[in-house]
């Protein structure tokens, strides 16, 4: 079950770091969510973004997502900020992609960084 | 504890005496006709050779997944060396340098990208601490290890050395969150997901689950060098493979000498049981063959500090200095040690072991020649 959820992501996610992310069409915020587990590897705030670690065995990929100011986070169920987000902290995103990119709709620190 | 299984090893060995021995390469016992067939399907996947135009490359390490499992059979030891990248920086999380195509750097490339970039090889990341030779290990009894819950492994675990016994396992983690346990750091938490991103990191094939190349030091391959068109193979030719390799029994031990039992006891005795936990238990697996089976690990498939002198890359939550305890399933067939092969025999290899290892070396070091002799002659029984 875990595979299956694990494997389901990545697609998605390999069409964002092979560039097919920038081709696709903007299908809106009401579009099928993208779903990511992974590893912060970047927060930026400016442009507000981040950078996650994920991928399938040791075949590892960066997943890149702008985070809108309306974009949900939080952690352990109260509401936090872009910059309370630090590289190594594991989180799960939801984004929809558009035209420019995955944008994040809503994020959720799952583990601080060791 | 650990003494206690250590005689369950031993139990397990005059049980599997009696019984039919697992030959390395043999599948698991108790397999069904159809599971059978799929892993002898599943074995010949394994050993089928991959070209530019069936998806090999452009980026790649073999061609197969046999050239590198193959000694003395289909799913053993290769005498390949791979390289790892990754940057560690104390205080900070360790980077495995995706962005510049790490941590797998492919040592091959199809003769379409060498024409078109004027290389050879995937370049080592720029931004890398440390580089890692990795050997090509056995995977006999894989799928058994993968049957071992998460439980057990955590019962294990004492990261705060709270038993003052200068040993202090803990799990890695993967990027999701998930706890570790495959590859030479525990990174991947499941069998099948190793498996399926080896197709693409070591054999640049790429899958349903995986469905673009890697990168060229993280920027992507020109047009026109991957001719096959992605995914490159199936997922049922990814679930013959699994299969197959889930299916490998872990061989059965020989049956020790009265000089290999004195070696036996004395692996216990001078700790080497402590983080090679001889026996280890599966959980409810689905797979019936698989299910709450003792399997002699001699590992407990968690992260320890080996010390300085085998330190090397960082990966996941694991330091250059912290190692998953090698399984020491099918050991006798190993002709290089350790996870770079840097050692030729298995004295050689306890030798070199430092960190939390440090007092079972010492105390290895401090045996009468015949002791050291007869550990050794344990070993080449597993």
């Amino acid at each position: 079950m875990r595979l299956v959820a694990t494997l389901a992501v990545v697609p998605a996610l390999l069409l964002q770091t092979a560039g097919g992310g920038g081709a696709a069409q903007d299908r809106g915020p009401h579009a099928a969510p993208y779903t990511y587990e992974g590893t912060i590897r970047t927060v930026q705030a400016r442009p507000a973004s981040l950078e996650l670690i994920t991928g399938v065995g040791m075949a590892l990929r960066l997943v890149r997502m702008s985070v809108p100011a309306a974009a949900h986070i939080e952690s352990g169920g109260a509401a936090i900020a872009l910059r309370d987000l630090r590289p190594g902290d594991v989180v799960r995103a939801e984004c929809h992609q558009t035209g420019a990119g995955l944008v994040a709709d809503r994020i959720e620190r799952k583990r601080a960084a060791p | 504890m650990r003494a206690a299984l250590l005689s369950a090893a031993a139990a397990a060995v005059v049980v599997a005496a009696c019984a039919k021995p697992v030959k390395p390469g043999d599948p698991v016992r108790g397999l069904t006709r159809e599971q059978r067939d799929r892993f002898r399907r599943g074995g010949e996947v394994f050993d089928t050779v991959f070209t530019a135009a069936t998806g090999l490359g452009p980026l790649f390490n073999s061609t197969s997944c046999g050239e590198c499992h193959e000694d003395p059979v289909a799913g053993g030891f290769g005498d390949e060396v791979e390289v790892h990248a990754a940057a560690f920086h104390p205080g900070a999380p360790c980077d495995p340098l995706v962005h510049q195509g790490g941590p797998v750097i492919q040592q091959d490339a199809t003769p379409a990208l060498k024409t078109a970039l004027g290389v050879e090889r995937e370049p080592n990341p720029p931004d890398a601490t440390a580089l890692a030779r990795r050997t090509a290990p056995v995977v006999f009894g894989r799928g058994l290890l993968d049957a071992v819950p998460d439980s057990a492994l955590l019962a294990y675990a004492d990261p705060e050395d709270r038993n003052g016994d200068g040993v202090s396992g803990r799990p890695n983690h993967f990027f999701d969150g998930r706890i570790g346990r495959f590859g030479r750091k525990a990174l991947v938490p499941t069998l099948g997901e190793f498996n399926e991103g080896a197709f693409v990191l070591e054999q640049g094939v790429t899958t349903p689950a995986i469905p673009t190349e890697e990168t060229f030091g993280g920027r992507p391959l020109p047009a026109g060098v991957d001719p096959a068109p992605d995914p490159e193979i199936t997922a049922e030719i990814v679930a013959l493979t699994d299969t197959f390799v889930r299916f490998l029994g872990a061989p059965t031990p020989l049956r020790p000498s009265a000089e290999a039992r004195q070696g036996r006891d004395l692996f216990g005795r001078i700790g080497c049981a402590a983080c090679h936990v001889p026996a280890l238990r599966t959980g409810d697996s689905p797979i019936a063959a698989l299910r709450r089976r003792e399997v002699g690990a001699y590992s407990d498939l968690l992260l320890h500090d080996m010390g300085p002198e085998l330190a090397d890359i960082c990966l996941g939550d694991a330091t250059p200095s912290e190692f998953r305890t090698e399984p020491l399933i099918g050991l006798r067939l190993a002709a290089r040690f350790l996870h770079d092969g840097r050692a030729t025999t298995a004295e050689q290899a306890i030798e070199l072991h430092g960190g939390e290892a440090g007092g079972a070396r010492t105390r290895f070091l401090a045996l009468t020649p015949g002791e050291r002799a007869a550990l050794v002659a344990f070993l080449k029984t597993l």
